[in-house]
């Protein structure tokens, strides 16, 4: 990790034109996430929250304004140059897990690595101490259809974890789990967060999760309305 | 504990849907079985029509006087001296033999009747039913022995017609390469049964020998010689050669030039085959792009979550086409496998087509056996793998590029 904000928005603005009419998702928004930090995003439906993510995640494009992570500015970076930096810098946990069905735990969690080429030994060692710090020791076999919800979820984040990327963008990681796991859940991001300085972008509407943040954005009309540091 | 790769996450992403797989992969058996069959068919018919065509004929290769295909008489004829010897051992193994024939039109009479017909004079020693398929159909009686000099066979309904038992007499009138008009005796030693028209009623057998001496021809002259081919299907090739070596004293014509008519029969039947073939290609190719196009799109937030954890555009293509190959693979083992049976057995036993056809059928003067065999030409066979396989590869690629094409943001929402 380098000096400097891991992700740095500035002026972005980004507008969807639906028929003849414009929608302003987000208007000249600006924000720093510094290295280990560990955010939440909220707000209202149609606040931006999905877009912003989106345009971190490098899986949109921003109308204007700079989006930079780790110093690289996204709008510079052709198709291939962005889907590396998917694959190398930037971890992803989705709301409704989007494991690969036809994978086990151990294969979906290896999955990034084994895109990005590291040799067999290297991948099986992190992947297997991954599991076993997810909690997923003994089912590495199992395909998703066999573990529950939180138990995918887990592979989730080993699976976004494994390529120490420099942020981890979790949509709504807690949304489809029952408040205990979503508790054992946000403690495993902590510990992440805590011990392996993994930074940590959540968007969520639950308030279990944004008590544990020590960062809250709230946006309000595709732009920033309050941002509290605890 | 190894993780996965593409072939093996193709492997898995095609049992995912273990009933569609298995339909694609029916079509894909189904079709080679289709086309294997009915090509398989096609060989062996036209292969067993040409060959009947030219034992029956002049062979796969005539050599005979270069006016006599326009104008077929007894005196446009052809010596085998030397230089069509030389020209024949010059092809080497690829003649299988060569047999002198004359045949022209007879006047055939007897004390009550007289009936016109067509005749071969053949050399009974130097020809059997190898050379002479009508032989086969020798019904009543014997073949003509060597040394026969005063034999004839008749077609069946030729001899009734002409009120002939066994070994009564019966006058054949030829003309001679002089226009004069020459008879001869004879008597009948067996008739045919082919159930073929022109066969059974108006065609007979003669000796050489004494046919030869009747119209004055020398000992080495006939009206052509018979040239029969170890395959068929370098008839061209080898008349092409021959025509070059004899010059322009004696023509050597393939088959498809010296029979037009079951040329023009074949190339008919060829052309029809193909279009057929193409069809049943195409309607194949469809169901399996069908299936790949749809299998992708039930995939597209899947795929769309790939490519936002890294994977590229390239790799996803690589795993659907590799489900393609998959497919290729598993439906050309299962083809082979349905087919092998079926073609053992109609290959040696066949199916008897007697009680469809009512006996031999007859196609441009050649009659063919009602039992239906099959025999593909390895060619043939190999062409139909490769295209199966190739067709199966080709419906994929325009999933797999699609599949490629996946916005993630469209696909998945990240919040």
């Amino acid at each position: 990790m380098g000096e400097g904000p891991v992700i740095s928005l500035r002026d972005v603005s980004k507008v969807y034109r639906q028929g003849s009419v414009d929608i302003h998702a987000l208007r000249d928004l600006s924000m720093d996430v510094e290295p280990g930090e560990f955010t939440v995003i909220c707000g209202p439906s149609g606040s931006g929250k999905t877009t912003m993510l989106n345009l971190i995640g490098a899986l949109d494009s921003a109308t204007s304004g700079h989006v930079v992570l780790e110093g690289r500015e996204l709008g510079s970076l052709n198709r291939k140059e962005l889907s590396e930096l998917r694959r190398d810098r930037i971890g992803f946990v989705f709301q409704a897990y989007n494991l690969m069905p036809v994978l086990t735990a151990y294969e979906n969690a290896e999955m990034v690595l084994w895109v990005q080429g590291v040799d067999g030994r290297t991948r099986r060692e992190r992947v297997m101490g991954l599991l076993e710090q997810v909690g997923l020791k003994g089912m590495e076999d199992r395909r998703p259809s066999e573990l529950s919800g939180g138990q995918q979820q887990r592979v989730a984040i080993a699976r976004a974890i494994a390529s120490n990327p420099a942020v981890v963008l979790a949509d709504e990681p807690t949304a489809n789990v029952d408040s205990e796991t979503a508790e054992t859940l946000l403690g495993l991001m902590e510990e992440l967060n805590r011990e392996q300085g993994v930074t940590f972008l959540f968007s969520t509407h639950d308030p279990q999760v944004m008590e544990r943040a020590r960062r809250v954005v709230r946006l309000v009309d595709g732009n920033v309305a309050s941002d509290e540091r605890r | 504990m190894s993780g996965p790769n593409v072939a093996t996450l193709a492997w898995r992403n095609l049992w995912r849907n273990r009933r569609r797989t298995l339909l694609t992969l029916g079509s894909i058996v189904f079709g080679v079985f289709l086309a294997v069959v009915f090509t398989a068919m096609q060989d062996r018919n036209w292969k067993d029509m040409i060959d009947l065509a030219a034992r029956l004929g002049g062979g796969h290769v005539s050599l005979q006087h270069p006016e006599y295909l326009d104008t077929p008489t007894l005196t446009r004829t052809v010596v085998r001296g030397e230089e069509i010897e030389a020209a024949l051992d010059g092809e080497g193994r690829r003649i299988a033999r060569a047999v002198d024939r004359i045949v022209g039109p007879t006047m055939l009479a007897t004390a009550g009747e007289n009936f016109s017909a067509a005749f071969i004079a053949f050399d009974p020693e130097a020809e059997d039913e190898t050379t002479l398929s009508i032989l086969e159909a020798l019904d009543e009686g014997s073949a003509l022995e060597p040394g026969d000099r005063d034999g004839v066979i008749l077609g069946h309904r030729l001899a009734s017609n002409l009120g002939m038992e066994l070994g009564d007499k019966v006058v054949y009138t030829l003309t001679d390469r002089n226009g004069e008009i020459v008879s001869g005796l004879a008597r009948l030693r067996g008739t045919l049964r082919t159930n073929a028209p022109t066969v059974d009623g108006g065609f007979c057998l003669l000796p050489i020998g004494t046919v030869r001496d009747l119209l004055g021809y020398g000992e080495d002259e006939a009206t052509m010689v018979a040239v029969f081919l170890e395959d068929q299907r370098r008839s061209g090739g080898v008349a092409g050669r021959l025509d070059r070596a004899l010059g322009e004293t004696v023509a050597a014509l393939p088959w498809n030039t010296s029979q037009p008519q079951l040329a023009a029969f074949i190339a008919l039947k060829v052309g029809g085959a193909v279009v057929m073939e193409i069809l049943i290609a195409v309607l194949v190719a469809a169901g399996i792009f069908n299936t790949m196009f749809v299998s992708v799109m039930e995939r597209l937030r899947e795929f769309g979550i790939m490519l936002a954890i890294g994977w590229s555009p390239r790799r996803l293509f690589r795993l659907i086409m590799m489900e393609s190959a998959w497919l290729a693979v598993l439906g050309l083992a299962g083809a082979f496998l349905i087919t092998l049976g079926p073609y053992v057995y109609l290959s040696s036993t066949g199916l008897d087509l007697t009680a469809v056809y009512g006996g031999t059928v007859e196609v441009a003067g050649v009659g063919l056996d009602p039992v239906l065999k099959v025999g593909i030409f390895p060619r043939n066979a190999v062409l139909i793998g490769l295209f199966a396989v190739v067709a199966t590869l080709a419906s994929g690629i325009y999933p797999a590029w699609r599949a490629g094409r996946v916005q993630p943001v469209e696909t998945i929402k990240v919040v």
